[in-house]
């Protein structure tokens, strides 16, 4: 050991107030780095000083000596040590012990003296120590080592170390904008720009957007979809939250989707997670589907139609506490009041959906819970990144029945179910009810209100004389005249077309197709008519989130429907449309005064059974943000494409120079 | 007692704990053990409840630590507030009016919303522009046969991921790679984290790793 290097001597002094001890019992091998001055910002000339914190309370002074302390990170023994406010002879045998260890390890004995200068002959030898800067100097990295660190700083474009020209201080003095930084910066605008051109414009339209009904060689998605469909009222499900605020852009369309896949069907959603953000998450995500409903008598009630069951801690632990304590999990919301749910076991879950962010929370449900619940079956969900690993835990665990993947299968699963539900309203701002006295019936497209059963045949205008439109939805195909109950009145007759084109189409802005293109619509689809151009090639058409849109005439078909009124108070739109899959049925718009209508499934088209209903989420915004990936993706292949393309060729160049030297 | 038996004596507690609750566990999901004799089934419930409770106990345990950490992030604030560290202050207040915020406004969460979901969701999509700009810098440093490797399979998989059908064979290549090199790693990427899992618990139980303990022994 050199003399002239002392370790212990060099040991950096505390900072800390001088009552507190220094934490001790740990044996320091290398002598702590010196610390960094602190930096400090150029006061402003005439700037008047910081004023002074006021003085704290008496209690506010106990935290900060405990924040202090905390900061500080003392061990228990060290907070011992350094108390004098008792006798010793008042403390136990335990107590007693510890400060004794305190007051020892604060006086470093000739034994752990001499163990410490054995590990430093043995790690700093004297040549070392005799260089300048010693110990400290001699902590370098190798040559390789400093290859790597240059190499990933590159990379990722890192700060310069300390000893480069304006390292090593938070604020220096670097120049505003540097050449080097020119291809980073060009390179993220190319990105950036790429990704926005979808949102600013529609003509940026390439690629194909996701189809409407999932793969056959990928039956997961297709068998999430039909269990989820297979649902009846009543039916319990389980869901669990397992996503934060991060994965929430790619993973919420695929929740809210199920979500509302789980209430039409009128079964009962059960929230779980053991991440507490995430069931803050969901609570947000089912206000955005009451937002869809215009009537609060129609929004889902927290503790009868869904439930938010409360946090549960410990990860793994917490979901293997669902597994094995199902009673006593579901019996308190996440509020902590009583839901009123008696459950003996998972097993009475109909099923299980899993919305996860990372792989390893589909494992931990597939082994803590799925393995606890007889005959039970997990659907999952889960983005991108999680998707290699998820994609082999769903192959290989036989409780995972399906997985879903990604936006792109949100948007598929989407369509699917509007296609399943039918033409479905999107959320939009309140309407006033239509009351038939006061509804802006033109009298050339409303037949009057007569006491006929449906569906009424009506001459239909022609297309240059509709000026008016109304806000209710129309579609509707009865399955049979028979199933349909009496009719009491007829309320009015509108104009629709029918998308007949196999391909989709474009509903645009204007009646031209210079004209910007609002959404895309298939075959099947129907629209009100609200009016038509001069010569008729262009019907303007009410759209669902409020917007008139016009398609051209000859990919549509023109029908007519007629809107009655049942004896149970309830309204139906009924025509003979060629879709069979569909019948809506406009529950109580006018009886009741609700300003949105319920739209239900065709299965039984008798107003007052239990029938699926539906309100389909915002989906305007789903088709840009698509663009915007396909583009974004496309910039950064190309970005790293011709990136590396430059920089293969200047290394070889640089080769081929050092070679003509050599 | 010393100081070492004291120590001893916390790995044995360790230790038995973790036997008693592997061997609950084992034995109480695993009543075809006592085959069908009569009261096995009564035997077996009686053999999990150790490690049920036990379980139980961490997950309150873990509950608690959480307010523990709550309570000790604020401490470290308030410390760092009577150094006059700003960001410290921002932090007590932004932890006081969220506070305030739930309580009176009956648990909205649109604080949530608002701030933490755009903050993280926009801190994700910064790893996007990193990833692209790193990607395109790979062979600035690495020009060798490993770093055109990375590339090339880098503009497979971001070629395949494309909707374009003019880039269809392209994507097959990538759900190859997706579904055999990719799978095959991740699946031992599973297998070692399994071993990984096996041995730390092992560790645990044999007193080798004692993170439990107060002090050293």
């Amino acid at each position: 050991m050199s003399e002239e290097f002392n370790w212990l001597e060099y040991a950096e002094p505390e900072e800390s107030a001088p009552e507190l001890p220094q934490r001790s019992g740990r044996r320091r091998i290398l002598p702590r780095l010196p610390s960094l001055p602190r930096p400090r910002l150029p006061r402003l000339p005439g700037k008047p000083r910081k004023p002074r914190m006021p003085r704290l309370p008496k209690l506010a002074l106990l935290w900060r000596r405990r924040g202090e302390a905390a900061l500080e990170q003392p061990s228990a023994t060290d907070l011992l040590g350094g108390h004098d406010e008792r006798s010793l002879d008042e403390l136990d045998d335990r107590l007693l012990s510890l400060r004794e260890r305190s007051v020892a390890s604060s006086q470093p004995s000739a034994d752990s003296r001499q163990a410490l200068y054995d590990v430093d002959d043995v790690l700093v030898t004297p040549e070392i120590l005799e260089k300048p800067g010693g110990v400290i100097s001699a902590v370098a990295l190798s040559k390789a080592q400093q290859q790597q660190v240059e190499l990933l700083r590159d990379i990722v474009g890192g700060a310069p170390q300390a000893d480069e020209p304006g390292g090593g201080r938070l604020f220096r003095s670097a120049p505003v904008f540097s050449l080097s930084a020119v291809p980073r910066v060009v390179g993220t605008g190319i990105l950036l720009l790429m990704a926005s051109l979808p949102f600013v414009s529609s003509d940026f339209s390439e690629g194909e957007l996701p189809p409407s009904d999932f793969a056959e060689d990928r039956p997961g998605p297709t068998t999430v979809y039909n269990l989820l469909d297979n649902l009846s009222a009543d039916d319990f499900v389980l869901i669990g939250f397992e996503y934060g605020p991060t994965s929430a852009g790619e993973l919420d369309p695929i929740a809210d989707l199920m979500l509302r896949h789980i209430v039409a069907q009128r079964a009962v959603p059960l929230i779980v997670s053991s991440n507490p953000i995430a069931i803050a998450r969901a609570q947000n995500i089912i206000r955005e589907i009451n937002r869809s409903v215009a009537s609060t008598e129609l929004s889902l009630e927290r503790g009868a139609d869904y439930h938010i069951l409360r946090y549960l801690p410990g990860g793994s632990l917490g979901l293997r506490e669902l597994s094995e304590n199902f009673a006593d999990v579901v019996r308190v919301s996440a509020k902590g009041e009583l839901t009123g749910l008696e459950f003996a076991s998972l097993s009475e879950m109909s099923l299980i959906v899993l919305i996860a962010e990372y792989a390893e929370d589909m494992r931990n449900w597939a082994e803590q819970v799925i393995s606890e619940a007889d005959g039970a079956r997990l659907l999952a969900a889960t983005g991108y990144a999680a998707a290699p690993i998820a994609q082999v835990y769903a192959d290989t665990m036989d409780g995972i029945t399906g997985l879903v993947v990604g936006y792109r299968d949100a948007y598929t699963y989407g369509e699917k179910l509007e296609l399943n539900f039918g033409e479905l309203p999107q959320a939009q701002p309140e309407v006033e009810p239509a009351l038939p006295e006061t509804a802006p019936v033109s009298p050339v497209e409303r037949a009057p209100a007569t006491a006929q059963p449906p569906p009424t045949e009506t001459a239909i205008p022609s297309a240059t004389q509709l000026t008016t439109a109304t806000p209710e939805p129309t579609v509707t195909s009865p399955p049979t005249a028979t199933q349909l109950p009496t009719a009491t009145a007829t309320l009015e007759t509108i104009r629709i077309v029918e998308v007949t084109s196999p391909q989709q189409v474009r509903i645009r802005r204007g009646p031209t197709t210079a004209d910007d293109i609002l959404q895309l619509a298939r075959a099947g689809d129907s629209f009100e008519v609200t009016g038509a151009n001069g010569d008729g090639s262009w019907y303007s058409i009410a759209l669902s989130n409020g917007l008139e849109g016009w398609i051209a005439a000859f990919l549509v078909e023109e029908r007519t429907v007629t809107v009655v009124e049942f004896q149970s108070g309830q309204a139906s739109a009924s025509a003979n449309l060629s879709d069979e899959r569909v019948f809506l049925w406009l529950e109580s718009i006018v009886s009741l005064g609700k300003t949105r209508p319920r739209f239900y499934q065709s299965d039984s088209p008798v107003p007052g059974d239990e029938l699926e209903y539906i309100w389909m989420r915002d989906r305007s915004r789903e088709v840009p943000r698509l663009r915007a990936m396909t583009f974004g993706t496309l910039a950064a292949t190309l970005l790293i494409a011709v990136g590396n393309v430059f920089y293969a060729l200047a290394a070889l160049r640089r080769r081929g120079r050092d070679a003509q030297s050599e | 007692m010393g100081l070492g038996s004291r120590a001893g004596l916390s790995a044995f507690v360790a230790f038995m704990v973790g036997v008693v609750t592997i061997l609950s566990l084992l034995l109480g999901d695993n009543p075809a053990l006592f085959g069908d004799q009569p009261g096995s089934d009564e035997l077996a419930r009686r053999l999990a409840l150790p490690g049920d409770v036990l379980l139980r106990l961490v997950v309150i345990v873990v509950a608690v630590s959480i307010v523990i950490g709550i309570a000790n992030l604020l401490f470290v604030h308030i410390g760092r507030l009577a150094r006059r560290k700003f960001i410290s202050a921002v932090l007590l207040a932004s932890f006081g009016f969220t506070i305030y915020w739930y309580v009176t406004r009956q648990g909205d969460t649109s604080l949530l919303e608002a701030v933490q979901v755009p903050i993280e969701s926009s801190l994700a999509a910064l790893l996007f522009l990193s990833l692209a700009l790193g990607g395109a810098r790979v062979m600035r440093k690495r020009a060798d046969i490993w770093g055109m490797l990375f590339v090339a399979v880098a503009l497979v998989v971001l070629l395949g991921s494309l909707p374009l059908a003019e880039l269809a064979p392209v994507k097959a290549w990538s759900d190859w790679l997706m579904s055999a090199p990719v799978s095959a790693g991740a699946r031992a990427l599973l297998l070692g984290i399994a071993l990984g899992a096996v041995v730390a618990g092992v560790r645990a139980l044999l007193g080798q790793d004692r993170a439990y303990r107060a002090y050293r022994g």
